[in-house]
């Protein structure tokens, strides 16, 4: 292979990699607004396991989407789970105690442990017994 | 009842107040045993109740830092 042939291929896989990075990026910034629409419409709310769920169905950017964010999450609470020696559902579990007390808006849909899905009212969202300090 | 009027001598003065105690002494005997079982102290509800407190200021800095872990 002649170097024309060689540097002409290099060009071709920067080009290749530049492009596939850039429908990378572009989808992932395409889910932040589709998740932040789904927890406005209520189809993803905030659980108390730490987590995003859905409730009910979702578009395939919103289901990336949410699983993209509690794949770093999970991360994060593993993180600090071993920081302080904790299991990691109790990072998330605490975690989840702050998220239903304080970003959890009204007509948002959320969820404790397995129980139904419901919608947040005017007031705060009744937390579980654990979260007594949550705030 | 006081020591002068159970024994029925006068007691100087000085005197009384040591008597007075040993009166006290006598008659309020405390009697302290040591227990069978050993003295258990159950810390586990504080300790339990420290670490929740500790993970909740963890999960309020870990959403504050990553908003976009926790979009609203």
């Amino acid at each position: 292979m002649s170097r024309t042939h060689f540097l002409f291929g290099a060009v071709l896989v920067a080009g290749a990699v530049i492009l596939a990075g850039g429908m990378i990026s572009s989808r992932a910034f395409a889910q932040t607004p589709a998740v932040s629409a789904a927890l406005a419409d209520g189809s993803v709310g905030e659980q108390s396991d730490g987590y995003l769920g859905f409730n009910g169905t979702v578009s395939a950017d919103v289901r990336s989407g949410v699983e993209a964010i509690n794949i770093k999450r999970r991360a994060a609470y593993t993180d600090l789970a071993a920081k302080r020696g904790v299991t990691v559902a109790d990072m998330a579990a605490a975690t989840g105690c702050q998220t239903l007390a304080s970003r959890v808006k009204q007509g948002q849909a959320y969820r404790i442990g397995g129980g139904a899905w419901q919608r947040k009212g005017a007031g705060p969202i009744p937390l579980p017994d654990y979260c007594a300090t949550a705030n | 009842m006081t020591l002068e009027t159970i024994l029925g001598v006068p007691i100087a003065k000085k005197a009384r107040f040591p008597a007075m105690l040993a009166t006290l002494a006598v008659a309020g005997c405390i009697q302290v045993r040591a227990p069978d079982k050993p003295i258990e102290i159950n810390l586990n509800v504080k300790v339990q109740q420290e670490v929740v407190v500790r993970l909740q200021q963890d999960a309020k800095e870990l959403i504050q830092n990553n908003p976009e872990l926790f979009p609203q």
